[in-house]
């Protein structure tokens, strides 16, 4: 549920190309992704590029809608271009990059939007970070009741206010990219939120599926705790866009 | 496949880790779920403590653990703290020592020839490694920079690089790896998709060597990680236990 595509700026990508995902999908048993470009995360004007990926790949890709809250004017042109275009289950912020907090009103737009049509928004969040701790999440999810939050990264860092905002919100799930790699948090997570409320992601092209894989596998808890980690709460949720 | 971890560490730490092995008998209990044979561990008090504590706690607790191989944490031979470099290597036979760890940002010394010279010159002869983190720094030196200014300093030292960590980093470590040919990887957190077959296809995979990161890292990550990653079941062998054992074999006590 946390994917990317093509190059980006501080790392060296072997498998970066659309091909490259799904050959590393193939080997690691990942059905399906849901991206947001790179490009896009820069300059949301690329967002349009991942519907020629999903439409190419419709098994494989799903995407998501990079909001940028640094540029105001672009926001109901692109909410316009979003509702056209097939292929997106949400919206994507990177608060900690674009150096907006989810709680500013720049987000507002997309956040109403989302709202209104029960879409996924994931946002990365870090600990302790000023644009998306797990306190800021906390303040946006109650607001919204009805879009899906997914917590990039689970606010990396600050585990235990993550965790009790995905078990106090029923719209708030915690997503394991990079978060896996810590020894026992994945445990934390499902004894206290409940592995219904975990999805799984990798940031591919960044990581290797097999590592996220192996941290889930091999963390003690029950295999139908994997199951709904690895696959069976994201193929809920992006069940009405597949 | 066998697993030999050559980054793992128990005993309590100031810092506590989620889940953590505090004896050499639970790190044993944890090393079996995961299927790890052997390990070349370190104690937590090596790195919060003074050395000169530390490393006797540590070849008290793995005495007789014949699946625990020591290691121990360096100063500069200045101070006399840890004795002479004779001495040192006395005690590295008596109890099969093979490599050293340094800390350098938390036990305070700078990583120069003018301080560790010594100490350098015993590891180079003896074919004695180095392992440091790669978060480890010195007086305004830090990562990769300190890195190459070790090596540039002792180019024929035998120095292993662990948890480089998930951003990438290949644009750092590749030209160091091009120019010093004792310059080896651990991987815990070489998390990079298709790095370690992308490494092996340039470089071979004789550089690489397995690591967990234990207690702060998930070992299941590396783990399922290196065995199905995209290499030959030699190299694949080579980093999972063979090249370490290599690189330990080599020491000379």
């Amino acid at each position: 549920m946390h994917g990317h595509l093509g190059p980006f700026q501080g790392i060296y990508f072997p498998n970066p190309s659309p091909e490259d995902m799904i050959r590393t999908m193939d080997r690691c048993g990942v059905r399906i992704i849901v991206s947001s470009s790179h490009a896009s995360l820069i300059d949301t004007k690329a967002n349009i590029e991942m519907t020629k990926v999903v439409q190419r790949y419709p098994q494989r890709f799903r995407a998501y809608w990079v909001v940028n809250p640094n540029y105001p004017e672009r926001m109901q042109r692109e909410l316009s271009e979003f509702a056209e275009t097939d292929g997106f289950v949400g919206f994507k912020f990177l608060s900690d990059y674009h150096k907006y907090p989810v709680t500013g009103t720049g987000y507002e737009p997309a956040l109403r939007y989302a709202d209104e049509h029960g879409l996924l928004v994931l946002m990365h969040t870090w600990g302790h970070s000023s644009y998306d701790s797990p306190s800021l999440v906390e303040q946006v999810a109650e607001r919204y009741t009805n879009l899906v939050l997914l917590m990039g990264h689970s606010g990396y860092g600050e585990w235990e206010k993550a965790i009790q905002v995905a078990q106090q919100y029923l719209n708030v799930y915690l997503e394991l990219t990079a978060a896996y790699s810590v020894n026992g948090v994945i445990e934390s997570m499902v004894r206290q939120a409940g592995s219904h409320k975990i999805v799984f992601g990798t940031d591919l092209p960044w990581f290797d599926p097999h590592y996220g894989i192996g941290c889930v596998l091999f963390s003690r808890i029950t295999d139908e705790d994997r199951h709904n980690i690895l696959h069976r709460n994201a193929e809920r949720l992006i069940k009405p866009y597949l | 496949m066998k697993f030999f971890d050559c980054n793992i560490s128990f005993g309590a730490s100031m810092l506590r880790p989620i889940r953590f092995a505090e004896t050499a008998t639970e790190l044993l209990d944890e090393m079996d779920y995961f299927g790890i044979s052997e390990a070349l561990v370190r104690h937590a008090r090596q790195r919060d403590d003074s050395p000169t504590v530390g490393n006797e706690i540590l070849l008290e607790e793995i005495e007789g653990f014949n699946r625990l191989h020591g290691t121990l944490a360096i100063l500069p031979l200045q101070t006399g703290e840890l004795g002479s470099a004779e001495t040192i290597l006395e005690r590295m036979r008596a109890y099969q020592i093979r490599a050293f760890w340094a800390y350098p940002a938390e036990h305070r010394y700078l990583m120069t020839k003018t301080a560790l010279g010594p100490l350098y010159d015993l590891m180079v002869e003896q074919s004695i490694p180095l392992f440091i983190e790669i978060s480890e720094s010195c007086e305004g030196l830090t990562g990769w920079h300190l890195i190459e200014t070790v090596l540039t300093d002792v180019p024929d030292l035998t120095l292993v690089v662990t948890e480089h960590g998930s951003w990438g980093q290949d644009r750092f470590f590749r030209p160091l790896i091009e120019k010093y040919e004792n310059l080896y990887l651990e991987i815990s957190r070489y998390e990079l998709d298709g790095g370690i077959g992308d490494f092996c296809r340039k470089y071979g995979a004789q550089r690489l060597l397995f690591g967990t990161g234990f207690p702060r890292w998930n070992p299941g990550g590396p783990i399922l990680m290196l065995a199905r990653a995209d290499i030959s079941t030699k190299e694949r062998k080579m980093i999972a236990s063979g090249n370490i054992e290599r690189i330990l074999k080599r020491a000379r006590l």
